[in-house]
């Protein structure tokens, strides 16, 4: 059943993601890159990972495509008339790309092989429960110091919206 | 820990500050509570401890670079009463943004878990992000914003993945696990490529040379206090947490990773002294001269054991050289909407002083006696030679020479053409600024030995 689901998944990930990146209209990538994510998600959770799925969620489907589509409807880019890359550009991209995707998977191959059949322990690794404990115990001061960056951030989004007062006055 | 605390209730402060309409004592408080902080601060010194599930680690360490950094944000926010005259609604947005910079930056050196670490990364750069595109209706200081803005988290997206795979290597984001990794035998690969990783993206954030093309145009475009922050804090901050990374994640360092670090730091000076003997703008020439300066800080690495002192030494020296010479700048160039050097024509006989601690924190830079800048070089230099690398200090040696004549192209336009203007008023607390900051530079340079004894 699980594997079933599986390769299900995996075809839903890799077709989108492929259609993210060949599609001319970018409303259809992004569009294409939600089902991508959330196929993603559904990854997450055959791995018992449920924070992670759902967090997945909340912050790439929703979050940052809507930023994604916001930008694209904003800045008007919703025409198929994208300037043409230097050919030498392309090529350089490829080989950067495939040598980076060559470096990890040599490293990564060379980690545990594949899982063959699922053992259940019984214990309780990763569910949001844990994760919570772990959070707010030992992780408490990073958890912390995350509200100032996201202080800082806010900060930053009024100051650059806010009218100057006195300039407009003289 | 107290001093992490300590900045971030004074940020909060002073944004509660400007909702009970208490705008002219900002800057006051701010200050009398920095000096309060740095006090707090120096009695944690020759204390060994570590807080929080070794979050938060304090040792002689982190106590100099903190105390460092907080004199330096002292001058910052010092000279921002002035700068920011016009602005004056948002003054409070501009000394809390740069007090959390603050406390990013004393966060990033005192890690004791690479959560803290990247926490710290995020909040210097994205409060330097916000500060470079502050002015927002000048077209280069957006244009400052945005390559910053793209360029940094791509940098910091690097880091990322990089501690992702240290951490896939050691199952830990402990310090001391990955220093106790990264000194045994069986540490798997992918290790090595992480610690590379997070190498690019420091070196992007301290603008060495094949990571340097955004120093430029960011500098030039950012507002004149920004690009100070940049210069001094910022850089200094990302020198010594890649120094601290690199205790714990090179224990025994591979010779290609040396080989490396030389190559960096050979090219750093040498292209960022070759690209700003042409430079007109004396923000992007202090760019290009920051670019060099990396170069000279990175090679404290290739000495991890002994270099410490001089490191420290070094970063002193810069920042208190750099914290005068933009002072000046900020004055000079005042209401004007260029930065040539043009502008500093009979700077000399307009303003003495003023001329004069350029002059200074010039020759601070390039490296001449007296200065602390010059005894800085002279001791990373030496570190480097017991290191056994010759060809990397007769390289800094040269570069030091080419350096004194894109300085000199400063001092020779403040004393020897003639004025074009009048000489405008220059605030009080610029004066307090820039010799306060240049005494220290001498100071220092008469003392050596009180900067480097400490570790």
């Amino acid at each position: 059943m699980g594997e079933i689901i599986f390769y299900a998944l995996a075809a839903v990930t890799l077709g989108t993601a492929l259609l993210t990146i060949f599609s001319r209209n970018p409303i259809h990538s992004a569009l294409s890159l939600v089902v991508c994510f959330f196929s993603i998600a559904g990854h997450y959770l055959l791995l018992n990972a449920q924070f992670l799925a759902i967090v997945h969620i909340i912050v790439y489907s929703g979050a940052i495509m809507i930023l994604m589509l916001f930008t694209i409807m904003l800045m008007n880019l919703n025409k198929d008339d994208e300037s043409h890359k230097p050919i030498a550009a392309k090529i350089a991209a490829t080989i950067a790309f495939c040598l980076v995707g060559l470096v990890l998977l040599a490293g990564l191959l060379r980690t545990k092989p594949v899982v063959e059949s699922y053992y259940y322990s019984g214990e309780d690794f990763q569910s949001i429960k844990v994760l919570g404990k772990v959070l707010l115990n030992e992780y408490m001061v990073p958890f912390e110091f995350a509200s100032v960056l996201l202080l800082v951030a806010m900060i930053g989004a009024v100051l650059i919206s806010k009218k100057d007062k006195e300039k407009s006055l003289k | 820990m107290n001093t992490l605390i300590a900045i971030a209730v004074l940020g909060v402060i002073v944004l509660l500050a400007e909702i009970f309409n208490l705008r002219k004592a900002i800057i006051p408080v701010t200050l009398a509570g920095l000096i309060a902080t740095l006090g707090l601060t120096v009695t944690e010194f020759g204390v060994t401890e570590s807080h929080y599930n070794n979050m938060i680690k304090v040792n002689n360490f982190t106590v100099a670079f903190s105390s460092l950094f907080i004199v330096l944000t002292i001058f910052l926010i010092a000279l921002s009463a002035d700068f920011y005259q016009e602005r004056a609604s948002k003054i409070s947005d501009f000394v809390s943004i740069k007090l959390f910079l603050l406390a990013g930056s004393v966060s990033m050196v005192s890690f004791g878990n690479l959560a803290m670490f990247f926490l710290g990364i995020e909040v210097l750069s994205i409060a330097l992000y916000i500060l470079a595109g502050s002015d927002r209706l000048n077209v280069k200081s957006n244009e400052a914003g945005m390559k910053y803005f793209l360029m940094g988290s791509f940098a910091s997206g690097i880091i990322l993945f990089g501690i992702a795979l240290v951490y896939g290597a050691v199952g830990s984001f402990d310090m001391d696990m990955i220093y106790e990794a990264s000194n045994s035998a069986t540490t798997v690969d992918w290790f090595y490529i992480g610690v590379s990783m997070i190498t690019v993206g420091m070196l992007f954030k301290i603008a060495t040379v094949p990571f340097h093309f955004w120093a430029p145009d960011v500098y030039e475009g950012a507002p004149t206090l920004t690009t100070a922050t940049m210069s001094t804090l910022a850089k200094v901050t990302a020198m010594a947490t890649f120094f601290k990374l690199n205790m714990a994640m090179n224990g025994n360092m591979k010779f290609e990773y040396e080989l490396v670090i030389v190559i960096v730091s050979i090219a750093s000076m040498t292209v960022g002294n070759i690209m700003a003997l042409r430079q007109n703008n004396i923000k992007r020439m202090l760019a290009f001269s920051g670019i060099s300066h990396a170069g000279f800080m990175v090679m404290a690495l290739l000495n991890l054991q002994n270099a410490t002192g001089s490191l420290f030494y070094y970063t002193a020296a810069y920042g208190l050289a750099g914290i005068a010479a933009f002072t000046v700048v900020i004055y000079v160039c005042k209401g004007k909407d260029n930065e040539n050097i043009e502008n500093f024509n009979g700077l000399g006989k307009r303003n003495p002083l003023m001329a004069g601690i350029l002059t200074a924190s010039l020759l601070s830079m390039a490296g001449i006696p007296i200065f602390s800048g010059f005894f800085a070089k002279f001791f990373l230099l030496n570190q480097v030679l017991n290191a056994g690398w010759l060809v990397l200090v007769i390289a800094g040696v040269i570069n030091s020479m080419i350096a004194v004549y894109y300085y000199f192209k400063v001092v020779s336009a403040m004393y020897t053409k003639e004025a074009t203007e009048e000489p405008a008023k220059v605030p009080f607390e610029f004066y307090i600024v820039a010799v306060l900051a240049i005494g220290l530079n001498i100071a220092i340079g008469l003392f050596p030995s009180a900067l480097m004894d400490l570790f």
